[in-house]
């Protein structure tokens, strides 16, 4: 996908917040580029909505330096105008209808009319004329995503955007985020959950306690990721009948069924097989949720 | 009514402004339509004079404690404590609401996630929220004007406005203190505790300094005492007084965006 060479939209320099001993983010680098779908993820308490905070101004770094579009947020208000926003923690105002709101905000960013966020309502099924109070959660987070991108901003932060909403609105809502990735858009896309993001995020970043242990395209993770082959076979194999086969790792075994992990290719593991009486193969595809776990692990038993 | 953050937050108290000028309209009502019997009953006049000094202090508004003028009627019992007590209540709960409202409610991450500075928030709360007293102050007013009309009682309009205008200041004053700490905490609790408590503590060092001789220099101190000591309702405003005032509230106001742009939003 092509990128704008230049400043990042949004770039995070030893990013530092601290709460006492346990929360907080620790020297975060990251930069994210325009035109791309940047997944957050790490689980709760990692310190996902503590950046994003940062990068809104909500709250100030203890050190560190955040920049969108090469500029401070703090001085630069008027940079919101570029930003759409849904919160991880959406809180509505109750007694209004999700028509005043959209009116509101979008007095606050001087659009002309509220427009286009009408449409957008139309488009995910919302009910504009009821008042907040009175909406299911799913609608409500309906309106904090209509919200987020009725101005057609140039940066769209989403903190856990898919909860509460059905597999049916989900749909709506990625297809929405790749139509305005085609538009030269940025999205910033958190999550607590990996399959939230690996279908439509370019790259992601992997956090921990308050640390990124890694970031890496979505390519590059599924060929980290382990295929698993389950293989049955007439008769019992020989304790080391697949050892030292090349990427090929047996993981377990019930009598004649052998558990294979295989990195790479299947080839090698074929090749072996093919000397034995083979009664059936199954193959699970790469799960990019077993290599974050193993990552998590990994980065949990690190000093 | 939602072009801007000024606007709605208008919007958002029309309610309370309503029930608020109901009550004001109503005390006038009362207290207003009791006079004829009042300032002709020198015995009621007799027993009140006889009142304890430190009695005759907490009912006092400016001059003497006089039953039978209807300056003096009205500032004894209109404005002492009943007006004060109204508009304050009215400005405290506001101004908790401004920020510290949003904050708790969780609805102010998304209203500065728009291209609204924190300064203009802190200022266009300030705004509305004197706006929303000038509402009540001008039905008081007028309720005033309307009753001591109909009553037959003889203090100007003028004096009227003088009076209205000082217990606004006073109310708008604890008001944003209100806002001020609610904007530098970010919670209501402490934005209606501490004005209440700062307001109590300023009346009663302002009524018991009439009595307790060593309260005396810290009467001065006391917004209450400015609000009284130029005596409106026969004099007419005090400069020195009402600008006291005047000069505390925009102290408070213009402390207030300097604190909140400073700190983290919870």
């Amino acid at each position: 996908m092509a990128r704008n060479e230049g400043t990042p939209v949004i770039r995070a320099s030893a990013l530092t917040k601290s709460y006492g001993r346990d929360r907080g983010i620790e020297s975060l680098d990251f930069d994210v580029e325009q035109g791309e779908i940047f997944g957050f993820l790490g689980p709760n308490g990692a310190g996902k909505t503590t950046t994003i905070r940062l990068l809104l101004d909500l709250i100030r770094p203890t050190s560190g330096i955040v920049r969108l579009f090469g500029v401070e947020p703090r001085s630069n208000p008027g940079l919101r105008r570029r930003i759409g926003y849904l919160p991880g923690d959406l809180r509505l105002y109750e007694h209004l209808t999700g028509r005043e709101i959209l009116q509101y905000f979008a007095e606050l960013r001087g659009l002309s009319s509220p427009a286009a966020g009408h449409a957008l309502a139309e488009r995910f099924g919302l009910e504009l004329d009821r008042p907040v109070k009175s909406l299911s959660r799913g609608n409500r987070q309906k309106i904090g995503i209509v919200q987020a991108f009725m101005h057609d901003p140039e940066l769209i932060i989403l903190d856990e955007p898919t909860s509460g909403l059905d597999p049916l609105v989900q749909q709506t809502f990625y297809a929405l985020l790749l139509e305005v990735r085609s538009t030269g858009r940025t999205v910033f896309l958190s999550s607590h959950v990996l399959p939230e993001v690996q279908h439509v995020a370019d790259r992601v970043a992997l956090l921990r306690e308050g640390k990124v242990l890694l970031i890496e395209t979505v390519e590059a993770l599924r060929s980290h990721a382990l295929t698993h082959v389950e293989v049955t076979l007439a008769e019992v194999a020989a304790r080391d009948a697949f050892a030292g086969l090349e990427g090929v790792q047996e993981v377990e075994r019930h009598n004649s069924t052998i558990l294979f992990a295989l990195r790479g290719e299947i080839d090698p593991l074929v090749k072996a097989l093919a000397a034995h009486h083979v009664l059936g193969i199954d193959s699970h595809e790469a799960d990019l949720e077993d290599v974050f776990l193993s990552l998590y692990r990994q980065g949990h038993d690190a000093p | 009514m939602l072009r801007s953050v000024f606007a709605k937050t208008l919007r958002d108290s029309r309610r309370a402004l309503l029930w608020w000028s109901l009550g004001l309209v109503g005390l006038v009502a009362m207290m207003v339509s009791v006079y004829p019997s009042v300032h002709q009953n020198a015995g009621l006049n007799k027993l009140i004079q006889d009142y304890p000094k430190a009695l005759k202090a907490f009912i006092a508004f400016g001059g003497t404690v006089d039953y039978t003028s209807a300056a003096g009627y009205l500032g004894s019992e209109v404005f002492s404590l009943m007006v004060p007590l109204l508009l304050l209540i009215a400005a405290i709960g506001a101004g908790a609401r401004a920020v510290a409202g949003e904050e708790e409610q969780g609805t102010l991450d998304l209203l500065l996630a728009n291209p609204i500075s924190r300064r203009r928030l802190a200022l266009e709360k300030l705004a509305a929220l004197a706006a929303e007293l000038s509402v009540l102050a001008f039905v008081l007013w007028a309720a005033l004007a309307i009753g001591t009309g109909l009553a037959g009682m003889h203090v100007g309009l003028d004096k009227l406005a003088a009076a209205t205008l000082d217990a606004t200041l006073l109310a708008l004053l604890y008001g944003v203190l209100a806002l001020f700490v609610g904007s530098a905490f970010g919670r209501h609790g402490p934005a209606v505790a501490v004005p209440v408590a700062a307001a109590v503590a300023a009346y009663l060092v302002n009524a018991l300094a009439a009595v307790v001789s060593a309260l005396s220099p810290a009467q001065k101190a006391s917004p209450f005492f400015h609000y009284a000591a130029g005596d409106p309702l026969r004099q007419g405003l005090s400069p020195w007084h009402t600008g006291l005032l005047a000069l505390a509230v925009v102290t408070l106001a213009i402390l207030t965006p300097l604190t909140f742009e400073r700190r983290d939003l919870s």
